[in-house]
């Protein structure tokens, strides 16, 4: 493959990836509260935005539970998956299994079984019962994309730096997490995308009154979307872009050699 | 081989805080659904619980659950295939092909579609793929002939939505794996004469095979219950899977033993299509 | 045992999360009246109480809800046909209807439905009513259809789209085959009509904006729908006419009901009140809302409101059956012949 064709094709496939996004963002700027077309276009809902007190904080309550829920479910997912590669251990097999039932069973009967669990030992609902929740869901893919990227880590170079004096810890610092950081930096997007998008576990677990910003989507389709939905995503979606952007700027994750 | 001590002492360490965690919050309420799932009824009537084996018994029973799981996996493995065709592609571009701060500015591209809200998004996908929709005004104004363009309610509507929603897993883990692919290798394969074709068979499948396998488990599992993308997108004619039975059983009628049990055969099922595929993997893999 | 759990949970979540004094709590489906801003501000006005909610999405939803969080609302929003089986579980506790000052306007047949009072007490307060039939494009239509055939009008296919919802659709069936809602004999009867509305259908709806977008789109041009939907989305410019069929419509009453272990049984009973007053009926129906169940409030609407003139009529009420509770059994039968069709 040629590198123009290359560019070329990841360029398609970003717009195949982008269109719906450019289309929310449009919508956002169509007066049409139904989303009909032909567009016209309009800032009402960017007007009714700014005035949408509950909308803004439960925006708000999402970022910052789903970044918690990412910082802390890489740390917690980095960590198992390092001992799950290094090491050979009786029931090994069976951890790596139970990574399946989070992501396999449908949100609906977990987000259920944690509304009857967590209430019947006290957690209750509120915040801490949705990073509780969330951490819990982003593990497992946490876990399987930091140990895609272990696979490609030859374990010797870990022996050599071992013989050569170092201990556990520094071997893990020095040698093994910046080889395996840009699975470490997926993993975190991973995990806080399931957060900031988890609408079905999110709607057992938030508290009345206190909601999250896809739970607020979710219950509103009871009486429809308001391209406000699209206004305040779109404003979100900019905001991360810019963020990104900053962010790629300054770090190098994507493991330059 | 026997684990040295202080072996023993750093597994606990760092494996002990993600799966206890887990345990908290997903192993033990879902041993409750477990449970539920044998009893002929769940036990908020203040009744005795009946121990049962109907809800299993139910599934066997009725061919329209086998049917419909069967049409589930079709459905994942279709939009799984895709997004391994679509995704590896990318994910060499991405690796070996941009250089310099665009990989990461790229990179996080990739991801943050997946940032959007998926009700959003879905709807975004229906304005865009119905009748007369933004897909077809855009490529009429663009081709000089008339097109007639209505995917929505589809089949193909559905997979679009599902695609769109996970082809960035498979994209990124990839990459992960192509990305530590050491470019000598293959330019020595080159010098010795290699065809392209062998270089990409017997050299860059393998070594990025943990990528792969691992984008491709991320996407299969969650698509063969998926429920959104069908809802919306699919209409009559493919709206109906078994995710969606499943969620009937909670939101149509109180019946969550037979949801229970429904959605622990379709976790058995799924650790079975890949325990089945194992073998053929780790053989990609050496 | 879990349920026992249950019960000590209460107990433990009552005494660490008292509920503040000056707050109740209210489950409803979102944007339905009782969270209409203007509304819980003017109540908080007048009584010092703030009103916070927690939606639900099916009615199953609701009682599991009720069931799991014990002690965690005081009203709730419960279709009479549900009312009974959430009085049973001891869900709900009976309403001190003389704290109501508005009871006495309700409309007596309402006042007194059997599925919201048991042995003299009132069980859930009749509040809203409407109507399930049908909702078309009336940009379509030269004349508007007056029967319930119009779903089967072979010009029409792929054009049709009713509710995900396997009572619903059982009871759509019933009515276009003649029979009585509650009591349905000729069940091959229906599933023959449903297997033969199946092809005519582009798409199932399961909420207001899946219906209000896709007739905006053209998706479908007829569709069942909820009078008080209806009217809200012609409200909204769309180009809506709601359709009582000659064979008749489903008609459901919604009721508020105070909650099993409500920390505030008074504030409850106050903003029950509130709501069946004629004064928050009247504006609310202006942004279009289900028909009022307080005779006083549906009459100061202005004549021509579209709840006075369709819903006012004499002869679509004389076409109306009223939906009453389901039990467990037929519901499960229903969705598993719904299942098997859309499977199809």
């Amino acid at each position: 493959m040629s590198v123009i064709a290359g560019r070329v094709f990841l360029g398609a496939v970003l717009v195949f990836l982008y269109l719906p996004i450019a289309v929310m963002a449009l919508m956002s700027f169509n007066a049409s509260p139904f989303y009909a077309l032909p567009f016209e276009f309009s800032t009402t809902w960017y007007t009714r935005l700014a005035g949408n007190a509950e909308m803004q904080a439960a925006a708000a309550r999402s970022l910052i539970i789903a970044s918690a829920t990412a910082l802390i479910a890489t740390a917690l997912g980095t960590a198992a998956a390092i001992a799950l590669w290094r090491f050979e251990f009786p029931g090994k097999r069976v951890l790596q299994l139970l990574l399946f039932p989070p992501i396999a069973i449908p949100w609906l009967i977990t987000g259920t079984a944690m509304l009857i669990f967590f209430f019947s030992v006290g957690i209750g609902r509120g915040t801490p019962a949705l990073i509780l929740g969330h951490v819990a869901l982003a593990i497992p893919y946490v876990i399987v994309v930091v140990a895609a990227r272990l696979r490609t880590f030859d374990p010797v170079l870990e022996e050599a730096a071992r013989s050569l004096g170092a201990g556990a810890w520094t071997v893990t610092r020095r040698i093994t997490l910046p080889w395996i950081a840009p699975g470490i930096v997926a993993g975190a997007l991973f995990a806080f995308a399931v957060s900031f998008d988890q609408f079905v576990v999110s709607y057992f677990l938030a508290t009345p009154g206190d909601t999250t910003l896809p739970v607020l989507i979710y219950t509103a389709i009871r009486k429809g979307f308001t391209p406000e939905i699209n206004a305040v995503s779109t404003l979100i979606i900019l905001a991360s872009m810019l963020l990104m952007f900053l962010v790629s700027r300054v770090f190098r994750f994507g493991g330059e050699r | 081989m026997a684990l040295a001590r202080r072996d023993i002492v750093q597994i606990a360490g760092l494996i002990s805080p993600a799966y206890l965690w887990l345990t908290a919050a997903v192993f033990l309420p879902l041993s409750a659904m477990l449970y539920f799932s044998f009893l002929s009824s769940a036990p908020f009537d203040g009744s005795a619980p009946v121990f049962s084996l109907e809800h299993y018994q139910a599934f066997l029973d009725r061919p329209l659950y086998r049917g419909l799981l069967w049409k589930s996996i079709q459905l994942g493995l279709v939009v799984t295939v895709i997004c391994v065709l679509v995704g590896f592609p990318c994910a060499w571009v991405l690796a070996k092909m941009i250089r310099g701060r665009w990989r990461e500015a790229l990179f996080l591209l990739v991801i943050l579609p997946f940032w959007t809200n998926s009700l959003v998004r879905v709807f975004s996908w229906a304005i865009l793929l119905r009748g007369n929709g933004i897909l077809e005004r855009g490529l009429d104004a663009v081709l000089p002939f008339d097109v007639s363009l209505n995917l929505m309610f589809s089949y193909p509507a559905v997979v679009i939505g599902l695609v769109h929603s996970y082809l960035p897993y498979v994209i990124l883990t990839t990459y992960l794996s192509l990305q530590a692919l050491d470019d000598s290798l293959i330019e020595a394969a080159r010098s010795l004469g290699a065809r392209w074709g062998t270089i990409l068979w017997r050299i860059i499948l393998p070594l990025a095979a943990p990528g792969i396998i691992a984008g491709a488990v991320l996407v299969f599992v969650p698509v063969v219950g998926s429920v959104l993308e069908p809802r919306i997108l699919g209409g009559r004619a493919a709206g109906t899977f078994y995710g969606t039975v499943i969620e009937d059983q909670f939101t149509a009628v109180f019946n969550w033993p037979l949801g229970a049990a429904l959605s622990f055969i379709l976790l058995a099922v799924v650790l079975a299509c890949l325990a089945l595929t194992a073998p053929m993997l780790r053989k990609a893999q050496t | 045992m879990i349920y026992r759990q249950l019960a000590l949970t209460t107990a433990l979540v009552a005494l660490t999360t008292p509920a503040l004094a000056d707050q109740i709590r209210v489950l409803n489906w979102n944007g339905y009246g009782t969270d209409e801003d203007w509304a819980i501000a003017a109540f908080a006005e007048a009584t010092g109480v703030t009103v916070v909610h927690d939606y639900f999405n099916s009615e199953q939803e609701l009682l599991t809800k009720l069931r799991t969080n014990p002690g965690a609302y005081d009203v709730v929003m419960i279709n009479s046909a549900f009312t009974p089986q959430a009085r049973e579980e001891g869900l709900i506790q009976p309403v001190d209807t003389s704290a109501l000052a508005n009871f006495a306007d309700l409309a007596p047949n309402m006042a007194t439905n059997a599925d919201l009072t048991h042995e003299g007490a009132v069980y859930g307060v009749p509040w809203t009513w409407g109507l399930t039939a049908l909702a078309v494009n009336a940009d379509a239509f030269d004349d508007l259809p007056t029967s319930m055939e119009v779903l089967w009008d072979p010009d029409l296919a792929g054009r049709i789209s009713i509710r995900d919802d396997a009572l619903e659709a059982v009871q759509l069936a019933a009515l276009a085959t003649g029979q009585d809602i509650n009591a349905i004999e000729d069940m091959d009867a229906v599933v023959e009509r449903l297997a033969a509305l199946m092809p005519q259908i582009t798409t199932f709806w399961s909420s207001e904006n899946d219906w209000n977008q896709f007739l905006a789109a053209g998706d479908f041009v007829v569709g069942s729908y909820w009078s008080g939907s209806a009217e809200r989305a012609m409200g909204m410019g769309l180009p809506v006419a709601f359709v009582v069929p000659e064979e008749g419509a489903i008609g459901w009453l919604d009721g508020l009901s105070v909650a099993t272990g409500s920390g505030n049984v008074e504030a409850a009973h106050a903003f029950i009140d509130w709501m069946i007053d004629p004064d928050f009926y009247v504006r609310w129906a202006e942004a279009g809302a289900p028909a009022s169940a307080n005779a006083a409030a549906a009459a100061s609407l202005p004549e021509d409101s579209f709840n006075r003139a369709v819903l006012g009529d004499p002869e679509v009420v004389a076409r109306v059956q009223f939906m009453q509770p389901v039990s467990d059994e037929d519901r499960r039968v229903y969705l598993e012949l719904w299942q098997d069709l859309k499977a199809q």
